[in-house]
């Protein structure tokens, strides 16, 4: 639940770990991560495959529960709410974007992205226009009446990004969001990414290895084994 | 509300995308409601027959007599005429008289039918001619001579079996021996006017149907009856006139007892309860087997989906609306699955047996159960009551088939959902 407006870090980290265990085998995910981000930071978390970025951004959005520490979202510390309380969290604080953009099926691209103001008891025709004034913004309008199955894979992503930020969250995370488009794709997908962080200051978190995002961002924390090897603020 | 709106329309959408597969499911479903309507109509018209044809041979649907009548069958426990002007008056208020066809008086005494060349132990019934032409139709049964008429005093009518057993024909004399109502064994001289055959081998040899008037005065018992056999136009308002009737003669401490039909014939009563038990297994199987196809297709559904549910739960639904999503999914898809069933059943049946099923091919001669005879024809029965029980049926099959996928929909981990690859 919302308490006014928050004015701390939009997250913050403290000591969160990440521990699998398999039989007697213990893999440690992530460790030890301290981070604080602010509102309106465009966050990139770089690193190669299986340094942790994934596991981190599932911590930071309630999706995971860390080991040990402790993740704060707007000030609220994730770790000391209930399933409930972190499943009413993500729905008015946090958007995802997923590598693979993950629209439901069955839904057009309207119902799509309109998704988290239906669940939060938008009424039907401001649903409708700020969903159309968003797809207009992102370069997809007129497809709002489409199914995911006939939208192209950029398309179907921007669909997912106006998903995310439709209820302005404090927090949007994006996990590989241009991992499967291609090169003009991506890029016009992090133009509109950026303006909408620049715009309605939602702060944006990546995990990537793609190159042109890590240029872009303006805030790049390396993992490496789960840790932080870098934190660099340009 | 709108969540719930929100979480049916997802499961209505995923049922029609999993379109061959719910198909299958559903066709399934709508064979089993629909053999189950078909056969329940046909079922409920064979034992509606049975009870038609007990209940007229018998004490009716519903019996006005002494209490302790049912065992002792004594005239000691006979119904006075004071006591039948009572019944009477219970059954003249008008919310009973409305479902009323006929009342029957009947005196019966356990006796010995004897002739010049035998012997034999038979039921007598002192009967109103007239009434029980209406009641009983054993004056459709007639083989030889006719049935007891408003002018007869010293005349039986018998059954066929008798009167092989006692070398009787129409217009021979025959002595009736029973207990009168002083204890003493008494004797009638009567002259058979009527010969009938039932099918029925225990009616056939065992029923002596002779006027009332002249059972009372043999029996010493002027103006009494043993007890007063109402036929009703339906069984399915017996025990509601059962209720009206014992609250009119007075209530469980009356010195009048009411009787439905189960309890005067407890056979044919046992003999319906037995049917209906062996279709009630066999749906049991039947539903057993759609309820394991619906949990297969639900649960396919739920796994092949892992990532979507892991999607809405990164959304901001809550477990339990996870769950719900895949529960509702199966009810759903049963429950359009058992209307579809029900009215493909009706029409059916309808369209094809309102007139009859006919299966006297199967039957050689007359095949007999508790007392009464098949009959080769079964006309099906549409009982609005039945139809609830098997909607109620289906969607009970419903919840039960979908609680597994949603207790795996519930229990699905986002962050390895994100992982899932159908």
């Amino acid at each position: 639940m919302t308490t006014g407006a928050p004015t701390g870090p939009a997250v913050r980290t403290e000591d969160v770990w990440k521990i699998y265990e398999q039989d007697d085998l213990a893999v440690e995910a992530v460790r030890g991560v301290t981070v604080e981000i602010a509102r309106g930071e465009f966050v990139v978390l770089a690193g190669p495959s299986g340094s942790g970025k994934t596991t981190l951004l599932n911590m930071l959005g309630g999706l995971t529960a860390p080991t040990r520490g402790r993740v704060w979202i707007d000030g609220r510390d994730l770790t000391a709410m209930s399933e409930r309380e972190r499943a009413r969290l993500r729905l008015e604080r946090v958007g995802f974007v997923f590598q693979a953009y993950n629209l439901l099926p069955v839904l057009t691209a309207e119902e799509n992205a309109e998704f988290s103001l239906l669940l939060r008891g938008v009424p039907a025709d401001q649903r409708r226009d700020r969903v159309r004034a968003l797809f207009e913004r992102i370069g997809i309008g007129g497809l709002e009446d489409r199914r995911p199955s006939k939208l192209s894979g950029g398309q179907q992503q921007r669909v997912a990004v106006a998903r995310a930020v439709i209820g302005e969250p404090a927090l949007v995370l994006a996990d590989e969001p241009t991992a499967n488009l291609d090169s003009a794709t991506s890029l016009a997908l992090l133009e509109v990414m950026a303006r909408l962080n620049t715009e309605i200051q939602t702060t944006f978190v990546f995990a990537t290895h793609d190159q042109r995002l890590i240029e872009r961002a303006r805030r790049v924390i390396q993992l490496v084994d789960g840790a932080i090897e870098y934190d660099d603020r340009r | 509300m709108r969540r719930l709106r929100l979480l049916l329309r997802l499961a209505a959408r995923n049922v029609r995308r999993q379109a061959r597969r719910s198909l299958l499911t559903a066709t399934a479903t709508v064979l089993g409601t629909a053999v189950m309507v078909f056969s329940f109509s046909l079922g409920d018209g064979a034992h509606e027959d049975w009870i038609e044809q007990g209940v007229r041979l018998g004490r009716g649907h519903v019996a006005i007599q002494r209490p302790r009548f049912q065992a002792s069958r004594h005239l000691d426990d006979r119904l006075t005429p004071a006591a039948l002007e009572r019944a009477q008056a219970a059954l003249a208020d008008p919310e009973i008289a409305a479902r009323v066809l006929t009342v029957a008086p009947r005196l019966e005494v356990q006796g010995l039918a004897s002739s010049a060349s035998n012997a034999f132990p038979v039921f007598i019934t002192g009967v109103d001619p007239e009434i029980e032409a209406r009641f009983s139709h054993l004056s459709d049964r007639v083989i030889e001579g006719r049935y007891l008429e408003a002018g007869d005093r010293l005349h039986a009518f018998v059954g066929g079996r008798l009167a092989d057993r006692l070398n009787l024909e129409v217009g021979s004399r025959l002595v009736l021996t029973g207990q009168d109502a002083a204890g003493e064994i008494a004797g009638q001289f009567v002259r058979v006017v009527g010969i009938f055959r039932t099918g029925i081998p225990e009616a056939d040899e065992g029923i002596v149907h002779v006027p009332i008037r002249t059972a009372q005065e043999w029996l010493g018992v002027s103006g009494a009856a043993t007890s007063l056999a109402v036929l009703l136009q339906s069984s399915d308002v017996v025990e509601d006139t059962r209720g009206r009737l014992r609250q009119a003669v007075g209530g469980e401490t009356s010195d009048l007892a009411v009787l439905t039909w189960p309890e005067v014939t407890p056979e044919l009563a046992a003999a319906i309860r037995v049917d209906n038990f062996g279709n009630y297994l066999f749906y049991g199987i039947l539903f057993t087997i759609v309820g394991l196809a619906i949990v297969n297709t639900v649960l396919m559904s739920v796994l092949y989906r892992t990532r979507e549910f892991g999607v809405l739960r990164a959304l901001g639904l809550t477990r339990g609306e996870t769950a719900a999503v895949a529960f509702s999914e199966g009810v759903l898809l049963t429950f359009a699955a058992g209307i579809v069933g029900m009215a493909l059943g009706l029409a059916v049946t309808w369209g094809l047996f309102r007139q009859g099923l006919d299966y006297s091919g199967l039957l050689e001669g007359d095949f007999t159960i508790s007392g009464v005879v098949l009959n080769p024809v079964i006309v099906p029965l549409f009982r609005g009551a039945r139809l609830l029980q098997g909607a109620g049926a289906i969607l009970v099959i419903g919840v039960l088939a979908s609680i597994y996928p949603a207790v795996r929909a519930r229990r699905i981990d986002v962050a390895e959902a994100m992982k899932f690859e159908a």
